[in-house]
């Protein structure tokens, strides 16, 4: 049974079942304090964790003002969450929450992941901050992840409502330092239980020896090289210790302008163009070391425009393109759309959905995003271009780009592991500062921009738009958002490697006996049970068969049976569980079979020259640049897609959508029950454990002589059998089956059942 | 068959002629213009249809481009490619026609230039090198003229096209086919569905719900009670013919209360018009009104069907802008995509009938009531109702038999006016009720999909069959037109027997064709992808036991009425408006949103009923549909079908892989079981064909099992 290891991080107050949810009204509590302690539960804390303050008789809403229906409990404020313990317990013990993260509860809010706090006085909102006069009545706490939190406060001690609204907000919004996060008391405390996943192979891009690995696999190492001329960060703070450069590129240059104006490699496409980065030089207003500065960057260029390499093409991502103001003011107004506080609300947004959606223009900088990705590709494989991406810092919009065309072009970024790896070189590795862009550390908001956050807001268009190309799944996003609030990673709370490394002691000053050892994200199995991280895979994914081109031409009426689908990351259950295998047909087919059907592939180039500039709505400046792109994006659409190779991302204004799990999954209003994408998947699942003991059926056929383990298939998706569309969120938020009717009402009206026995034999007479 | 490959059968006579046409029309060639109609042109007409002018072009825009002919005749525009000869057994294409009902917009263009819109009567200004015809259907087609000497064929048929289409928008009574396939017709029909216009298909029906307390009345075999009404229908079993016919008469178009559905729980939903606010009933009358609305029941919830939904003007005005904006060079920005879908307001229509929809379904399951649905012409938006209830409440109707009955039953039987509303009699009354309904279903096939044994193709073949002239299911506005056309009316007015329980001896009318018959214009193929691979056997009907079913009950003064309207319930002294008050229906109610309410409002209590807890669980069948701005979406696959960029495939390739995975192992177990007997191969198929995967994999498992183990 999952989840029993971790008592009372969650108290279910919104429990499946309407018994969980207590009726008691407010004035009732009172009366019932003597049991209230009886029933505590205990806080689970994590290694290193400490209470700082606490109040009892807390009761918390279930869902709107209104109902006053709640559920009282202790609310606690520790120096890694605010967590809320029902009394409820045993809603925890239920087979829905199998999807249950392991370090934060269902009533656990991180301190990093609090948003807003809001107090309500005399039936009043106010935003809660600094020092308060007056404790209100009511605390409202939306968090980063959407959820919103409502706790009474009525009943609680004057004394303890002073401590802990103050302790809350003390501790999630005023500014912090560095070394008072969670992060480092959590890690020297759980010092020994910290062992490195053997099963994860995600490359961290910290030695010279991954720069190289790296090189190697896109065919890179002919005209780049890795360099380590900033170990120990003597050149730039900002630049990881190893990266890649051009090769004739002397390594001075580097040191010159502390890593400014250099070329930076990030990836090599296979028919030789690559992409670069550079961030941009220091602006100066004196005439000579501009002078100097010209100079310099024209000795790059040179450097860079001569054969062996291509043309280079700059994309200077500071102008002309996304500021960061515009994704910060787009996503407070989008956010704002899901975190709600009551219902009454929701049913007012409801009727302007689609306007306030489109005012809040965060699909429309998805659009541009995918759309800025899909140029620098179509520069790259159609024209055979270098491109070098330019920004002041290289660190934010660079990132974005870099990888978005990454995952576009390389399939190896589609799975699971290239995915991590990605984020790990273009994000951590990058120097994307997740510390000021998460303000972490609250201490300047005006740098909290969630350019990570619209990365995978990007990822997950895609993925929704093409879901057999990639091993994860969007449930496998929604907790990677999740996991970026989660002070126990380090992952997401450095700035640089940097930064990282010193307060690590690694590289410090202040030498400790020993360097701490901090957890990555990439290590799902803090967070998950090996059952729950099945939801994070997506069971349609098939590997790129691995084949050489001799027998490529051959395949495609040979088939291949064996399960030769061997991959170093899994064990063999564990792939068997995953249902991960190859197909035995090629892949380039299965997109063939719906033209015979009614869904047309209308594909001509003619009627969009011909009826014109009317319908390229894309197409601000229709230059030739402009036209390059439309060609090479219909013309891509027009074939049938293959998984394993180019992808590209629809940008037309149906097809860029909202990220519904992540941002429906807390609105009860939201779920279907019985619907909505798990029904297919589920399904579908079915399927493939058909397909898959077939298959082995005929593998065992084939060689006899010895025994395939047998696939069990224990799936989340199969015990109930009616799931709810926000699935594996929702369950645990779904309190009471909807409509419930009153009987008892109509029972007073005319008792129905006796004036049905009275009429049975006279209508069956009739009936005959 | 006469429209097979034997003689070239156009300029027929309307209908009734049968087999000896082979010699009458070699006689009558083309007009001289047209140089070389091969046979093969005119074969594939339909009986009463004329070819007008004809032209060779090439098809563009859809892969791959074919060359053929462009025809425009009496009744549609067809593009025949070349070699492609119409088969015997699907005289009709649903990839090649064009109804001419169906042009929404036509365009001639010559060069990169010159684009002319052509409205009827207007003349063509130059020759037209490509014309693109824009569908109502939000289809296009579009077709290059060949150069070369033919220019003027070019010209004559798009002026064909542009008078054609001009004429057919006056009032045009389509023959349909007659069903001189008789034989072979019938028995290709696997289950035929009921078309409701026999006494046996409604007693069946009713003895497949277990309406027990009702009988079928054949009081309207003669339409003379209404002619918008089915010749039969369902009434409580003691309300004698002579009571109805004086009941019905105080209703609007003569149509009172009858059943639609009974649920299996117990309770019924009945609909009917309008209250004839004019008419001055007897006492003796209102009495047989009452309890034909309360039928039997003790609490009955009379529902306002046009409360909250949006009138049948508001539907029409959201449809045309939706296919505004969903032309190919609509000029609508894509950052403002999203407030221009809005300003539609075509899915707020659909989220609103969805909400109602949701709303009935839990008033009529979870308790014993009779719950009746009135609109003043009970023709439209009841249908709309009715069967989107059904489609929650019952599995059955989710099911591609029972689908099709329902719209048989709930539309077509009982009088939805088709031929006005899809604008076959011109503007003034056109609104597409019927696509709006097909719009839901597709929301709850989004939704549930899991829970239907139709599919999306399936949806998107009935939404193109409405303006087809091929069978009369719509292109009539009441079943006595449609009646009177296939000339069953003749035959039936002499056997009015009340033993229904036989055939009438000797009726010598042909089964007619219906919609229904899918293969006169899909191939077999086509029809496969009908079935939804993704439903789930667990939710077919027979896995739901049949509840306990309470019974009818004793007729008499209701112990509850209630008026449902505006998301609220609220006691009405009386059913029927006449005593007093003037009707609460009279007065035309607009479509208001709904204050704001809680996610309970499916509770009776916020209804407006005395607050009492008590938990009455859901039937397990039932579905309860979102409707919130963000579930609500756009059917693309139809609406974005000219818009060529638009085109993504979802989830569909992917089972569709998994389909063609499984085949090919199929394929292969049977090469390496090769001692298979061949008979065992019943179930063999072309390997093109999708096949149901379940199916397969039964069909493997068992082999697997058999020889291998």
């Amino acid at each position: 049974m999952l989840g029993k290891g971790v008592v009372g991080s969650g108290g279910g107050t919104k429990a499946p079942k309407p018994s969980f949810v207590s009726y008691v009204r407010p004035e009732e509590i009172h009366t019932n304090e003597k049991e209230v302690t009886e029933k505590e539960v205990t806080l689970h804390l994590l290694p290193g964790e400490q209470v700082l303050c606490e109040a009892s008789t807390v009761l918390k809403y279930v869902q709107e003002d209104s109902s006053q229906h709640g559920v009282y409990g202790r609310l606690v404020c520790t120096d890694f969450k605010i967590a809320f313990l029902g009394d409820d317990e045993s809603a925890l013990d239920n087979d829905e929450t199998q999807f249950k993260n392991k370090v934060i509860g269902e009533n656990d809010i991180t301190l990093h992941c609090v948003d807003q706090i809001y107090g309500v006085f005399d039936e009043k909102k106010k935003t809660l901050f600094g020092q308060l006069k007056k404790y209100p009545e009511k605390l409202i706490i939306h968090c980063k992840d959407l959820r919103v939190f409502q706790f009474c406060l009525r009943y609680t001690k004057e004394e303890e409502v002073k401590r802990i609204v103050s302790g809350i907000i003390h501790h999630t919004q005023a500014p912090k330092l560095l070394k008072r996060l969670f992060l480092f008391s959590y890690a020297t405390a759980a010092q020994n239980n910290t062992v490195t996943d053997p099963k994860n192979h995600t490359v961290m891009f910290d030695t010279l020896k991954d720069w190289c690995w790296e090189l190697e696999r896109t065919k890179g190492n002919m005209k780049y090289k890795a360099v380590s001329v900033n170990e120990g960060y003597e050149v730039c703070e900002r630049l990881p210790a190893y990266f890649v450069v051009p090769t004739p590129l002397p390594e001075e240059n580097v040191q010159r302008f502390q890593g400014h104006g250099i070329p930076i490699w990030c990836w090599s496409c296979h028919n030789g163009s690559a992409l670069l980065k550079m961030s941009a030089l220091p602006k100066e207003q004196d005439d000579g070391i501009l002078q100097i500065q010209k100079g310099f960057l024209d000795r790059i260029y040179k450097t860079i425009h001569r054969p062996p390499y291509e043309i280079v093409k700059t994309e200077d991502l500071s102008s002309n393109f996304l500021s960061l103001q515009e994704i910060q003011t787009a996503y407070s107004k989008f956010k704002q759309l899901f975190l709600i506080d009551n219902s009454t609300e929701f049913w007012d947004t409801d009727i302007k959905w689609f306007s306030l959606l489109e005012s809040s223009s965060w699909l429309d900088i998805i659009r541009r995003c995918l759309k800025k990705a899909i140029e620098i590709t179509e520069c790259m494989e159609a024209q055979n271009m270098n491109v070098l991406l330019l920004e002041e810092n290289a660190s934010d919009l660079c990132c974005l780009i870099s990888s978005l065309v990454q995952l576009m072009m390389d399939p190896h970024c589609r799975t699971r592991i290239g995915f991590q790896s990605l984020i790990q070189k273009e994000w951590v590795m990058g120097g994307h500062c997740f510390l000021d862009r998460c303000n972490h550390l609250r201490q300047n908001d005006k740098e909290e921009v969630p350019v990570f956050l619209l990365f995978l807001d990007c990822v997950w268009q895609l993925v929704h738009q093409h879901p057999p190309a990639f091993e994860f799944t969007e449930t496998y996003l929604t907790v990677l958002s999740d996991s970026l609030y989660i002070p126990i990673f380090s992952t997401f709370f450095f700035n640089s490697p940097h930064q990282k490394d010193t307060n690590v002691g690694r590289e410090g000053h202040e030498t400790q006996s020993k360097p701490l050892n901090l957890l990555t994200v990439w290590d799902w199995s803090v967070q998950f049970e090996p059952k729950a991280q099945t939801l994070l895979k997506n069971p349609l994914y098939v590997e790129k068969p691995k084949l050489d081109k001799g027998q490529r031409k051959g395949m495609r009426f040979k088939l291949c049976l064996q399960a030769q689908n061997f991959s170093p990351t899994e064990s063999t259950k564990e792939r068997a569980v995953m249902h991960q295998r190859q197909l035995s047909l090629p892949l380039t087919q299965s997109k063939s079979s719906p033209k015979r059907g009614f869904f047309r592939e209308e594909t001509d180039h003619l009627i969009k020259n011909l009826l014109g500039k009317r319908i390229s709505k894309l197409i601000n400046s229709s230059d030739e640049l402009q036209d390059n792109f439309r060609e090479f994006y219909d013309s891509w659409h027009s074939k049938p897609t293959d998984y394993h190779g180019l992808l590209l991302p629809h940008i037309e204004g149906p097809e860029i959508k909202v990220w519904a799990q992540r941002y429906l999954r807390w609105i009860p209003e939201a779920q279907i029950l019985g619907g909505g994408q798990v029904a297919t998947m589920s399904k579908l699942l079915e399927m493939m454990e058909e397909v898959q003991s077939l298959q082995e059926k005929i593998d065992e056929k084939h060689h006899s002589q010895q025994e395939a383990p047998q696939a069990e298939a224990p799936c989340l998706l199969r015990n109930s059998a009616r799931l709810s569309s926000l699935f594996p969120f929702a369950l645990l938020q779904r309190h009471s089956s909807k409509p419930v009717l009153p009987t008892s009402g109509w029972k007073a009206l005319g008792d129905e059942d006796d004036l049905a026995k009275q009429e049975d034999e006279f209508m069956d007479l009739g009936d005959v | 068959m006469w429209w097979g490959g034997r003689g070239q059968s156009f300029n027929i006579a309307p209908q009734k002629e049968e087999p000896e046409m082979g010699s009458v029309q070699e006689s009558r060639m083309l007009e001289p213009r047209s140089r070389q109609p091969s046979s093969c042109l005119a074969s594939s007409c339909l009986p009463g249809e004329q070819i007008l002018a004809w032209a060779p072009g090439v098809r563009k825009g859809l892969e791959p481009e074919l060359s053929g002919t462009l025809i425009c005749t009496n009744l549609r525009v067809t593009f025949q490619p070349c070699g492609w000869q119409r088969n015997q057994d699907t005289p009709l294409s649903s990839e090649y026609d064009f109804a001419l009902v169906n042009i929404g917009r036509l365009e001639a263009v010559s060069g990169l230039s010159r684009v002319q819109l052509l409205r009827p009567g207007s003349l063509l200004k130059f020759i037209p090198e490509e014309i693109l015809i824009h569908g109502r259907d939000f289809r296009l087609l579009r077709v290059a003229f060949e150069a070369g000497g033919l220019e003027p064929q070019a010209f004559q048929v798009t002026m064909a096209i542009v008078q054609a289409r001009g004429r057919s928008s006056q009032a045009q009574q389509y023959v349909g086919i007659t069903p001189s396939k008789a034989g072979q017709g019938s028995g290709s029909r696997k289950p035929p569905i009921p078309l409701m216009e026999t006494a046996e298909d409604w007693e069946t029906e009713r003895k497949k719900q277990g309406a027990r307390g009702w009988r079928v009345s054949t009081v309207n075999e003669r339409f003379d009670v209404a002619t918008s009404l089915p010749r039969y229908f369902w009434v409580p079993n003691r309300i004698l013919d002579s009571e109805i016919r004086r009941a019905f008469g105080h209703f609007h178009q003569g149509r009172g209360p009858r059943l639609s559905w009974h649920q299996p729980g117990g309770s019924d939903l009945l609909r009917c018009g309008g209250f004839y606010t004019a008419s001055d009933p007897n006492k003796e009358d209102i009495r047989a009104v009452e309890s034909m609305l309360q039928a039997g029941h003790s609490d009955v919830v009379l529902v306002d069907s046009m409360d909250e939904l949006p009138s049948l003007a508001d539907v029409q005005l959201a449809h045309l802008r939706l296919r505004a904006l969903c032309l190919p060079d609509s000029s609508v920005a894509e950052d403002k995509w999203l407030s221009a879908l809005e300003g539609t307001r075509w899915l707020d229509y659909v989220r609103a009938c969805l909400r109602k929809a949701s709303d009935i379904s839990v008033l009529v399951t979870s308790r014993v009531r009779s719950v009746i649905l009135q609109e003043r012409g009970d023709r439209d938006l009841n249908g709309l109702l009715s069967s989107l209830v059904q489609l929650l409440s019952a599995p059955e109707a989710r099911t591609l038999f029972g689908f099709q009955s329902l719209v048989q039953r709930e539309w077509v039987a009982a009088g939805h006016p088709f031929l006005t509303r899809l604008g076959g009699t011109g503007v003034s009354e056109e609104s597409p009720v019927f696509l709006l309904f097909l719009d839901c279903v597709w929301q709850l096939l989004q939704q549930f999909p899991a829970d239907f044994e139709f599919s999306e193709f399936f949806l998107l073949a009935l939404h193109d069959s409405v303006r087809v002239p091929d069978t009369l299911t719509f292109l009539r506005n009441t079943p006595w037109e449609r009646g009177k056309q296939s000339g069953q009316l003749n035959s039936y007015t002499q056997v009015c027997t009340p033993g229904y329980s036989q055939p009438p001896a000797g009726s010598s009318f042909h089964p007619q064709l219906s919609v229904w018959d899918w293969d006169l214009r899909y191939s077999s193929a086509q029809i496969l992808q009908f079935q939804n691979p993704g439903y789930d056997l667990e939710h077919c009907p027979d896995s739901w036991l049949p509840r306990t079913q309470p019974s009818f009950l004793v007729p008499g003064p209701p112990s509850s009425v209630w008026l449902f309207s505006r998301g609220m319930l609220t006691p009405l002294n009386q059913l029927c408006p006449w005593r007093d008050s003037p009707s609460l229906l009279a007065v035309s109610s607009r479509w208001f949103p709904r204050p704001a309410i809680s996610s309970e409002s499916l509770a009776d209590q916020e209804w407006g009923l005395p607050s009492h807890w008590g938990a009455c669980p859901l039937p397990p069948g039932l579905l309860l549909p979102g409707y919130l701005g963000p579930q609500i979406r756009l059917w693309r696959r139809c609406y974005l079908r000219g818009r060529p960029e638009v085109q993504t495939g979802l989830s569909a390739p992917v089972i569709s892989g998994l389909q063609d995975e499984l085949a090919h192992l199929q394929e292969l177990l049977r090469k390496w079981t090769p001692r298979i007997s061949p008979e065992d191969h019943s179930e063999k198929r072309d390997t093109n064909t999708i096949l149901n995967p379940m199916e397969i994999a039964g069909i493997l498992k068992g082999r697997a099992g058999e020889h291998l183990g």
